[in-house]
């Protein structure tokens, strides 16, 4: 015979949910949520082509869950990464469950990583996203923070942008807390406290060369 | 056994970007049905039992589920549908859906349009919107868009493979000039000029070791492609038809960075690889078409192909992937010229996504599209001249690539 079951009454919520204490706005001036509205048009002298305009603008919320304590980490100063307890493989960007199918998912365990990093590999961008214009030429580096599995993208400041060197040695820079957003851009790699960049070569001066009028046209934008 | 797939014909509207000649998406997708059926008279939409849809970015149309007014625009109501998305191989992946069903038994005639509207917003925020398919938690606010992307995997992979920028600005050159052979490419259409190696090596810099003239085009573009059983193919184009004798489809990550000491990969091909420089998932759904096809030595097998060049530094490291040539060689297989139109193995004779464009959900099938041109011999009712025709082929690859090389197709078709 069947052990009696107790039917509880019907939960409210099947956790509970977090209670947010600090909230934060830095949008940027300007930026409206208006939905979606038809703001214009246009036609063609011939009266045979129409174009429309279409505004769209939405606040997402990016709901971090078990990721959050990454973000929250940022604002703190701090790396945070995740571990396997089964394999021991570490990862910044984190993982929560463990990427080896021998470890069958396991859930990964939270840890702060040095803020010690290296160059694995580099690129000068000098075209970019609407947002990031007006911050070229920038150098972009994956780089391996501490002994984590992975590498992170993020940008290298603090260096002429021809003395980037694969395997050089950086630090973690945070921005001043009050500036911090709890997203990557919160930190940037500089060069390790007393590395020198080598000499020019011929690359060296390639990439100054195909640098020079991005300086130039960044000083041209409004 | 399962069921052969062919391919029995197809058409692009002409890529373009910008308020030029523009019919609408569901008006091009009708366009490319009918010049399907000038070429192939015995193809009726009735004959269609099933519409695979490839589109990338609904953020680009503004409108959800934009499948939906081109399949009715059609006069398909009753027919089933869906739509394919899977980043830059949309059109690879639809391709693959589309055999897959042909060769289950379940179909017969499947349908595939394939579209994208990037112009619909500016150059710099269409360059954000493909860089949400990065993990935008992670990368979307320190590299903003997918060359800068692209140019920190191929800085390295050039490096340590001795390949140089002249060699990758070679089929920068190749690519866009074969497009001006090709009425339908947006560099014909647009920029309309030869241009050199040194051009491409003084075009404005996108991301080092990536220049202007190195990436391809934000496009706007529609292309159709049926895809059928044999004995649909033998009864409606029984001349002009080709078979899909080898598929793969294979997948990495989302992030670069994370092919790092990657378990998956270390499980298949080893420790060190993929590294962040290789693409695996090339590699691998290339093996798999390679087997599935016979293919035992891709270079003398495989007399042509039309593959992804989202920049001319990934047709490079395509190379390498799909085998036609390893770290001792790869910089001297680009310099002997290989790949252009007098070379052993002819690449993007249709100007590729640098030529043609790259109107995201219609690529892979454009690919497709000139892969079939060129086995059925219609490419000179198709291209301005010969001179982008390849001499007598029997077997072509066609490659389809996502996200920083996050999924990858490959496929292998002959003239029957
Ligand atoms: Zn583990």
């Amino acid at each position: 015979m069947m052990a009696a079951v107790t039917i509880k009454k019907k939960k409210n919520k099947f956790s509970e949910a977090p209670v947010f204490t600090e909230k934060k706005d830095y949008r940027p001036e300007g930026v409206k949520e208006t939905g979606l509205a038809f703001v214009g048009h246009e036609i063609s002298e011939d009266r045979t082509t129409m174009n429309q305009f279409l505004h769209y603008d939405q606040l997402y919320t990016i709901r971090h869950g078990w990721n959050s304590k990454f973000f929250i980490g940022l604002l703190d100063g701090k790396i945070m990464g995740t571990r396997c307890p089964k394999c021991g493989d570490s990862w910044v960007p984190v993982r929560t469950h463990c990427w080896n199918l021998d470890c069958n998912l396991e859930k990964t365990e939270w840890v702060e990583m040095p803020l010690t990093a290296k160059v694995h590999t580099w690129t000068v961008a000098g075209w970019s996203g609407r947002s990031s214009l007006k911050r070229l030429p920038i150098i972009l580096v994956y780089a391996v923070v501490g002994n984590s599995k992975v590498a992170i993208a993020n940008e290298l400041h603090g260096l002429k942008p021809w003395d980037v060197e694969f395997g050089m040695p950086l630090k973690i820079v945070f921005k001043p807390k009050e500036q911090r957003i709890g997203a990557v851009t919160d930190f940037h790699f500089e060069p390790a406290d007393g590395w020198k960049p080598s000499p020019m070569n011929k690359e060296k001066e390639r990439i100054k060369k195909l640098v020079e009028p991005v300086y130039e046209w960044v000083k041209t934008l409004k | 056994m399962s069921r052969k797939v062919c391919i029995i014909g197809g058409a692009t509207t002409p890529f373009d970007y910008g308020p030029t000649g523009f019919e609408s998406i569901e008006g091009g997708a009708a366009e490319c049905v009918k010049e399907t059926q000038q070429d192939v008279p015995e193809f009726s939409l009735r004959d269609l039992d099933l519409m695979i849809y490839s589109h990338f970015s609904v953020h680009f149309g503004h409108q959800l589920a934009p499948e939906w007014i081109i399949h009715d625009h059609l006069g398909l109501v009753g027919l089933p549908h869906y739509r394919v998305e899977n980043g830059g191989n949309t059109g690879g992946s639809a391709l693959y859906a589309a055999a897959l069903a042909v060769m289950s038994g379940h179909h017969d005639v499947v349908g595939i349009v394939g579209w994208e509207t990037m112009d619909t917003v500016s150059q710099s925020q269409g360059s954000e919107f493909i860089a949400m398919a990065s993990d935008i938690r992670y990368e979307l606010m320190v590299g903003g868009i997918y060359p800068i992307y692209y140019a920190a995997m191929a800085n390295k992979w050039m490096k340590e493979n001795k390949v140089s920028e002249e060699d990758v600005a070679t089929i920068a050159a190749k690519n866009k000039n074969n497009a001006m052979d090709n009425p339908k490419a947006q560099w014909y259409r647009n920029d309309h000029k030869y241009i050199t190696v040194d051009d491409v090596m003084n075009s404005r810099l996108i991301s080092y070791p990536i220049k202007k003239y190195d990436r391809s085009l934000m496009s706007r573009g529609v292309a159709f492609l049926v895809v059928c059983s044999e004995k649909y193919a033998k009864k409606v184009n029984p001349n002009h038809y080709v078979t899909v004798d080898g598929m793969g489809l294979s997948s990495c990550t989302i992030r670069a960075g994370d092919r790092l000491n990657n378990p998956g990969w270390k499980e298949r091909y080893g420790p060190g690889y993929p590294e962040m420089t290789e693409f695996a998932a090339c590699r691998n759904s290339a093996e798999q078409a390679y087997k599935m096809a016979g293919i035992k030595d891709p270079v003398k097998d495989i007399d042509f192909g039309e593959i992804h060049d989202a920049f001319s530094t990934s047709e490079a490291q395509i190379y390498k992937a799909l085998g036609l040539a390893d770290q001792t060689n790869i910089a001297q297989f680009i310099r002997d010229e290989r790949t252009s139109m007098h070379g052993d193995i002819p690449m993007n004779p249709g100007g590729g996504l640098l030529g043609y464009g790259h109107p995201v959900g219609a690529t892979g099938l454009m690919s497709t599209i000139e892969c079939y041109y060129q086995l059925v011999g219609m490419i000179p009712q198709k291209h301005l001249s010969r001179k982008t025709e390849v001499p007598n082929p029997e077997c072509g690859i066609v490659n389809s690539h996502a996200g920083t090389g996050t999924s990858i197709s490959n496929f292998i078709l002959r003239r029957h």
